[in-house]
């Protein structure tokens, strides 16, 4: 354990009350379910699910409490654990104590909750049909941008034009390439990729032009006067010094590659994430609705967080 | 001594089509092998270009200009060229921004080898243990000299310095001086140097003769032999009345060139 911090400042947190209050509205009796008492039952069998989540979550706080090194991380954990906490309370209160808010339409956390467990197998075959999409066409779009935009940015004059010409296809909304690739490719699989790649293609490619122009004088006169030969110049010069444009412009594609994959499944798809969500938002399933809804937000989350890990990693020399 | 360096008539002009601007007009002078020479004059008096000329990153319009009697077309590994900042590679560490330089005159080299040539000049500039350290992470001064040793690691026979130690501190500044001049001495060949600075004081201890350039359009207004025996000490020079005297007729010129020039433009007005 790190001396630095001591004992009493890493297990006396506000986030144990918030834990010990949740545990306490598990008292308060439940409402009234005014359909059929069935329902009733549903809603006891529910918390104990919410409880053990709220365990785990407590049991890995304090885990990481006594053993984390850093001040700052041990306070950002135990305040997201303290807000996990603050949602969970009032989820509860709202749906399954005091049924402010219908049970179909939104249910107690402790159901959606067991609606995770029953279909982990089915979401993980959705998770990767949207994340193999999203490799598609976010790779394709990686290996032809990036040295279409070298090729590009190294001319003055096709520079320009390529960036007047990126500017006006990149402001096209790219869904509105969706219902024209439905009519024009084969599956929807290869309409998903392409409207990705298509997505994430001009963001790349405008982000290594970008970086490619914005080269400090200095670094090229240097490599100039290293007598370094051409295909030195572009891979070990121009592509390092304009990583950091780049890798912006894919951040951007990436993030835009999300809400056009969960769009397009959401239209036309018969599997991933969109398509979850839809499909049980119209079969009157909200519980599975809303589970559809997290999971998203959490393996976006999660891509986004490896992807900033190795752009980290890519400028450690910033 | 034959001629290592030899520029006649060269002019500079710059600006796009009509306002012709003059940067340099009709300099000339050559520089005898391992010769030590300062380029001195004010800012914008066109120096930098002078020696932006002659590492091949910039044209001109007239005169010619010969490095070893071959005219210069472009960049060469046969000048190493000393930026006054920014000239490292930002990814890349200390090391490898040495073995980068060294690994383009010695191609095909094995890669332990050109490793080996890299450590050994990071050492003679005393920067060892920074060798794994990006130069994000190195102080102003301390670029400077991987930037130094790179360019001495890579062997060419002509240094051409653009106010190196400009952007260093002072006291930085003159560490830094005495270890180029111990660099350039314990070469078994010494280098030429062409060192632009706007310095005086730098161009007395470092050099063996001072260049001065007039002021736009610069042109040579005054070329000066430094003749203090060397191995040189920085404390004994600034004691001796030679020095003193030296040094203030050479700042007299300096400043006397500045007054005519602002007579001369009153004159216009």
């Amino acid at each position: 354990m790190n001396k630095k911090i001591p004992l009493k400042q890493r297990l006396f947190r506000i986030s144990h009350l918030l834990f010990a209050v949740f545990l306490l509205i598990q008292i308060l009796p439940p409402a009234m379910s005014k359909i059929r008492g069935k329902t009733e039952l549903a809603i006891a069998d529910s918390a104990v699910h919410a409880v053990v989540f709220m365990a785990a979550v407590e049991i890995m706080l304090i885990a990481v409490s006594l053993t984390v090194k850093k001040r700052e991380t041990l306070v950002l954990f135990s305040d997201v654990s303290a807000f996990v906490y603050i949602v969970f309370i009032a989820w509860t209160l709202a749906t399954a104590k005091f049924n402010f808010i219908s049970e179909q339409l939104f249910p107690p956390p402790g159901i959606v909750l067991r609606q995770v467990i029953t279909d982990v197998t089915p979401l993980l075959g959705h998770i990767s049909a949207s994340l193999l999409l999203i490799a598609k066409g976010f790779s394709l779009a990686c290996v032809t941008a990036i040295p279409l935009g070298l090729v590009f940015g190294s001319s003055a004059r096709f520079g320009t034009a390529a960036s007047m010409v990126s500017k006006f296809i990149g402001a096209i909304p790219p869904v509105v390439y969706i219902p024209y690739g439905i009519a024009l490719l084969p599956t929807f699989k290869t309409v998903s990729a392409m409207v990705i790649f298509l997505a994430s293609f001009w963001p790349i490619f405008g982000g290594t032009m970008n970086g490619i122009m914005l080269i400090d004088r200095n670094i090229v006169n240097s490599a100039r006067t290293l007598g370094v030969r051409r295909v030195s110049m572009l891979f070990d010069i121009t592509l390092n010094a304009a990583l950091p444009q780049i890798l912006l412009g894919a951040s951007q594609a990436l993030t835009v590659s999300f809400i056009l994959l969960t769009s397009a499944e959401m239209i036309a798809a018969r599997n991933g994430l969109g398509y979850y969500v839809k499909n049980y938002s119209d079969l009157g399933n909200y519980t599975r609705t809303i589970v559809g809804v997290i999971v998203i937000g959490i393996v976006i989350s999660l891509v986004f967080f490896a992807f900033n890990r190795l752009q980290r990693f890519l400028l450690r020399w910033k | 001594m034959k001629n290592k360096i030899d520029i006649s008539g060269l002019i500079v002009e710059y600006g796009e089509r009509g306002g012709k601007n003059l940067a340099l007009d009709g300099v000339t002078f050559s520089v005898p092998e391992g010769q030590f020479v300062s380029v001195v004059g004010s800012s914008g008096c066109g120096k930098s270009t002078l020696l932006y000329v002659l590492g091949g990153l910039c044209g001109f319009t007239g005169g010619t200009v010969l490095i070893d009697g071959k005219p210069v077309t472009g960049p060469g590994s046969d000048r190493g060229f000393v930026f006054q900042q920014y000239s490292l590679f930002p990814w890349m560490t200390a090391r490898k921004n040495v073995m980068f330089g060294v690994a383009q005159v010695r191609r095909g080299y094995p890669r332990r080898e050109i490793r080996a040539v890299a450590d050994e000049y990071l050492n003679k500039v005393g920067l060892t243990n920074a060798a794994h350290r990006y130069p994000s992470r190195l102080s102003g001064g301390m670029q400077q000299r991987v930037a130094i040793a790179r360019t001495l690691a890579m062997g060419a026979d002509v240094l051409l310095m653009d106010e190196p130690f400009g952007a260093v501190d002072a006291k930085n500044r003159v560490l830094l001086q005495e270890l180029l001049l111990d660099l350039w001495s314990d070469e078994t060949k010494r280098k030429t140097v062409v060192f632009v600075t706007h310095d005086l004081d730098e161009a007395i201890f470092l050099s063996d003769r001072i260049i001065m350039l007039t002021d736009s359009p610069g042109s040579v207004y005054l070329d000066i032999a430094v003749e203090f025996p060397r191995p040189r000490y920085r404390d004994e020079m600034m004691k001796s009345i030679v020095y003193d005297d030296f040094r203030r007729t050479l700042f007299a010129d300096f400043f006397g060139q500045k007054e005519k020039k602002i007579e001369r433009d009153s004159f216009i007005i």
